[in-house]
């Protein structure tokens, strides 16, 4: 087992590209979030279709508080930077430095995931339930899909990091930072959509 | 065998230099400016509702692809692949959003 053998020895330059292995996970997967891409968009033409059949409800414009939007954008823009903060840290090969700005951005993924909740229960609270009208469904499958995916995201990067702070920063965990990195990001360039197209254009009309 | 192989580590010819923070940093400026301009536009703005949607449109596109050059490192040598992957559910994607747009709103 050689390959484990250089998993302990020097970290090379980009870990996350030093072996095959590690070139044909990033390459998978941007495969998948081209896939990713595709469910987004498909909940997104829904959306857009089916925004102004309110059934007698709230519509957006009564509905939405651009203020929590507004703080959730912040939170969530910012934990897509300590994330690239934490790769450059990786390619540094400071682990320690590593694992704090992926502790730092799994607390503001679970900020951001405990306003997206305490936005619904507000909404539901206002008659904006699921099964209320065409607007109210295809709202809460895109958001809540996008929400589902930040709580997988937290999931998936404290278990990195608890493999992390057991393995060590290696040419086998290195590769799963990174693709989790562009989760991460990707995550953050779903909700630009999101805060547009549904919040802001929402907002106008 | 193969997972020996898989696993074989390459160091690259020459150091490579890392990149700081910085340009990332401007990337985060850049984005924050550009979610404020939009947010800004819908609270001041009773322009036309049209004109709102097109700016909207125009600086989510603007954000989206500087975070995608810079922080998803996009921008990189030997990225062919995955703007391949990325574009062809791109282009899925508008193909869907056009019709969706088409058939409820004309």
């Amino acid at each position: 087992m050689s390959g484990h053998s250089h998993a302990d020895g020097v970290l090379p330059h980009e870990p996350e590209k030093a072996t095959l292995e590690g070139r044909n996970k990033v390459l998978g997967f941007w495969l998948f979030l081209g896939g990713e891409t595709v469910l987004f968009g498909t909940l997104f033409s829904v959306f857009i279709a089916l925004r102004d059949q309110v059934n007698g409800g709230p519509t957006a414009n009564e509905l939405f508080s651009l203020t929590i939007v507004a703080i959730a954008t912040l939170i969530l823009l910012t934990s897509s930077l300590t994330s690239v903060f934490a790769i450059q840290a990786m390619h540094r090969n400071e682990p320690k430095a590593m694992v704090g700005w992926l502790l730092v951005t799994v607390l503001f993924g679970l900020a951001f995931l405990g306003l997206e909740i305490y936005e619904f229960v507000e909404y539901a609270h206002e008659g904006h339930t699921f099964a209320a009208s065409a607007f109210s469904t295809s709202f809460y499958t895109l958001v809540g899909f996008h929400g589902g995916h930040v709580a997988f995201g937290i999931l998936w990067i404290s278990l990195l990091i608890w493999q992390v702070l057991r393995r060590g920063l290696t040419v086998v965990t290195a590769p799963k930072i990174y693709i989790a990195g562009l989760y991460w990001h990707f995550i953050d360039v779903v909700w630009v959509f999101i805060f547009t197209v549904v919040y802001l254009m929402g907002k106008v009309g | 065998m193969t997972a020996e192989h898989a696993t074989a580590v390459e160091q690259p010819k020459k150091r490579v230099k890392h990149e700081g923070p910085k340009k990332h940093i401007i990337a985060y400026i850049f984005s924050l400016v550009l979610t404020i301009l939009a947010f800004a536009t819908v609270i001041t703005g009773e322009v036309s509702v049209n004109f709102v949607y097109v700016m909207l449109v125009l600086m989510a596109g603007v954000q989206v692809f500087i975070q995608m050059a810079f922080w998803m490192h996009m921008k990189d040598r030997g990225h062919l692949f995955p703007i391949i992957g990325i574009l062809s559910g791109v282009i899925i994607v508008f193909t869907m959003i056009i019709m969706a747009v088409y058939w409820a709103w004309w």
